[in-house]
């Protein structure tokens, strides 16, 4: 890819890079790709069971990007902006494999997961390996209201789930992982 | 905010992102493909509206070779008869009856044809009306 425009890419600011890559500059968007595709990678990797199945969900996303470039605004909402492609991205593909987010189930016993053999151990659990405890919603949902710090209105915006339905994966999600995580 | 609360947060933060194993390669590799793909389709689309300028031109100039010649032909004897009954007739009644008549055996067809494409006109706007 050339780099055009640029004495070095990697000293370039990320608003250069987006005004860069809008203009269509393969180079420029490289390099955003290489400065951003570890937060990318690490969010879909929260919201998914396989890290592979998030790598290939990445790439969509940032190739939606590309595509879409002419559509972002500003620079500064690029964070943003790339979040809701990679959500958009992740629920698209969730519903190709029928997955059901709006069902809760209200059955789901929380109390057992102290009975699993990490909790009886007292092990220390990582995030990972806890988020991967959680149904697909309350994954999407935590990610995004803890990891990504968005409030519920705004989980509700970018995933298109009901408030309520948003608040409950929130709350049910904090307290499964509250249970894994806390030291016993 | 509770204590887990804050735990959870800093959690996330300090989790670990993955490492750049070629996945910025490969992302350009996909762009780059996805680009060539586009001027492809471009140039594609470049040469289909060529070639149907073209289609149109060489229809157009065969088909002015059938009927051109005689149009002109037509037109141009209405235009001399008109002409001839302006500057032949003594009287002004009698050379507006002249002109009339003149005027009235050729533009029959373009009367027809104005008709008719008012009426084209009429159903297409009211077709995008609705």
């Amino acid at each position: 890819m050339a780099s055009r425009g640029f004495q070095n890419l990697g000293e370039a600011t990320e608003a250069a890079l987006i005004i860069a890559a809008q203009a269509r500059n393969q180079a420029a968007f490289g390099e955003l790709v290489k400065r951003r595709q570890g937060w990318a990678r690490a969010l879909l990797r929260r919201m998914c069971q396989s890290h592979a199945e998030a790598d290939d969900l990445a790439q969509e996303a940032f190739i939606k990007a590309w595509d879409k470039m002419g559509d972002l605004e500003t620079p500064a909402a690029f964070p943003g902006w790339f979040r809701r492609i990679a959500v958009t991205t992740f629920l698209m593909a969730k519903r190709r494999q029928k997955a059901v987010f709006e069902e809760i189930d209200d059955a789901s016993p929380i109390a057992s997961e102290e009975s699993t053999p990490e909790a009886a151990a007292g092990a220390k659990i990582d995030l990972e390996k806890a988020l991967a405890r959680l149904s697909d919603a309350e994954r999407l949902c935590v990610t995004l209201n803890h990891g990504e710090g968005l409030s519920h209105a705004e989980i509700v915006e970018i995933t298109g789930l009901p408030l309520g339905t948003v608040k409950s994966h929130v709350l049910r999600g904090t307290e499964k992982l509250r249970r894994l995580l806390e030291p016993q | 905010m509770t204590d887990f609360d804050a735990l959870l947060k800093r959690s996330f933060a300090e989790a670990h992102e993955p490492v750049d194993d070629g996945f910025t390669v490969k992302i350009g590799q996909a762009v780059s493909r996805r680009e060539n793909a586009v001027k492809l389709r471009n140039l594609a689309q470049t040469i289909g509206l060529a070639a149907a300028g073209a289609a149109l031109v060489y229809g157009g100039a065969t088909f002015y070779g059938a009927f051109g010649q005689e149009a002109m032909a037509t037109a141009g004897l209405e235009v001399a008869r008109a002409h001839g009954a302006l500057s032949a007739t003594p009287s002004f009644g009698v050379a507006a009856q002249s002109v009339l008549q003149s005027l009235g055996t050729g533009m029959t067809q373009i009367i027809l044809m104005t008709a008719a494409a008012l009426a084209g006109g009429a159903v297409v706007y009211r077709t995008t009306q609705e």
